[in-house]
């Protein structure tokens, strides 16, 4: 060690050094990096900025939508909806009367039944 | 793999080499140019935090701390200027944050033999007994005493840049240094004697 030291003195002492760095000398150094090597993928999403992140899960959000839609659109389109006629309804309404046939019939109403109704007020 | 570039007892920092191209890499998503930064820095990162702290086990999880913090702010980091000041920077705050989070354990308690100039222990173990010595000794500094003490002495970083890492003017390092030496050197003084 340097015995003499002043305010002034820039270099290093080596001697203070060297046993300074022996008392402070870490443990297996090998089990260390691998410890920190292991957060890698941890820190890197922690450090990706959150627009990032979305725009990341942007093109399959986008993706799974488009397919969603599609499927929904198919399904839709090949459902057989009840072609519920005026007739029918009329037939299975027994208090709703021609109005609630009218109403409830999906397709256009023949005129006779129209007639009918009048015919039965 | 190097366990530490940095042969004992030079003072000799790590030299600037490729750090920035193994930053660029990292921040491509590169984890081998991380583990290569890891390897080079990480035996000069947890003396650094063990001199904050001395628990070696608080001191590995203040430089994991750091070490992975860097990786977060790697984007922030400016190639054009020398990687290991701003990684210490880092490594310090992380270390300092933990001192402040809660008591830390310091598990070197100096023996009473040492601390009186008691007999001097036999030459075998003598290497041994200087180092709980030392760490005893340092345990006297102030925190910030310890890390420009260590910065300097051990690591080789230079006043200006151990003013950047520790965030106080240039002369308060120097100043710093300097009192560490002197109260390090008197605590010290009786083992010299014997």
């Amino acid at each position: 060690m340097n015995d003499t030291p002043t305010r002034f003195d820039h270099r290093p002492d080596p001697v203070l050094g060297a046993a300074l760095r022996h008392a402070l000398e870490p443990g297996d150094q090998a089990a260390f990096v691998a410890r920190v090597v292991a957060g890698f993928d941890v820190a890197r999403t922690a450090a990706a900025p959150t627009w990032e992140v979305l725009a990341g899960w942007a093109g399959r959000g986008i993706a799974a939508a488009t397919v969603a839609a599609l499927l929904a659109g198919l399904l839709l389109a090949r459902s057989p909806r009840a072609s519920v006629g005026v007739e029918e309804a009329f037939a299975s309404t027994a208090e709703g009367g021609a109005t609630t046939a009218l109403l409830t019939g999906l397709r256009p109403p023949d005129a006779s039944v129209v007639f009918a109704t009048l015919v039965e007020r | 793999m190097p366990a530490d570039p940095q042969p004992p007892g030079t003072g000799a920092r790590i030299p600037d080499g490729d750090e920035a191209r193994l930053v660029a890499r990292t921040l491509a998503g590169d984890r081998a140019a991380f583990g290569t930064l890891v390897e080079r820095y990480a035996a000069q990162a947890r003396r650094v935090a063990r001199a904050v702290l001395g628990d070696p086990d608080d001191a590995d999880d203040a430089a994991q701390d750091g070490l992975l913090s860097a990786l977060v702010k790697l984007a922030q980091y400016d190639p054009r200027r020398p990687f290991g000041p701003w990684l210490m920077r880092i490594v310090a705050n992380a270390a300092t944050d933990r001192r402040r989070r809660r008591t830390v354990r310091w598990t070197e308690q100096l023996d009473p033999g040492l601390a009186g100039g008691g007999p001097r222990p036999d030459a075998d173990a003598e290497r041994a007994a200087l180092g709980e010595r030392l760490r005893a000794a340092l345990k006297q500094l102030t925190p910030r005493r310890r890390m420009a003490v260590v910065l300097f002495d051990v690591e080789g970083y230079a006043h200006g840049e151990i003013a950047e890492i520790l965030g106080i003017p240039e002369g308060t390092v120097r100043s710093e240094v300097f009192h560490a030496r002197r109260q390090l050197r008197a605590l010290l003084q009786d083992w010299k004697e014997a």
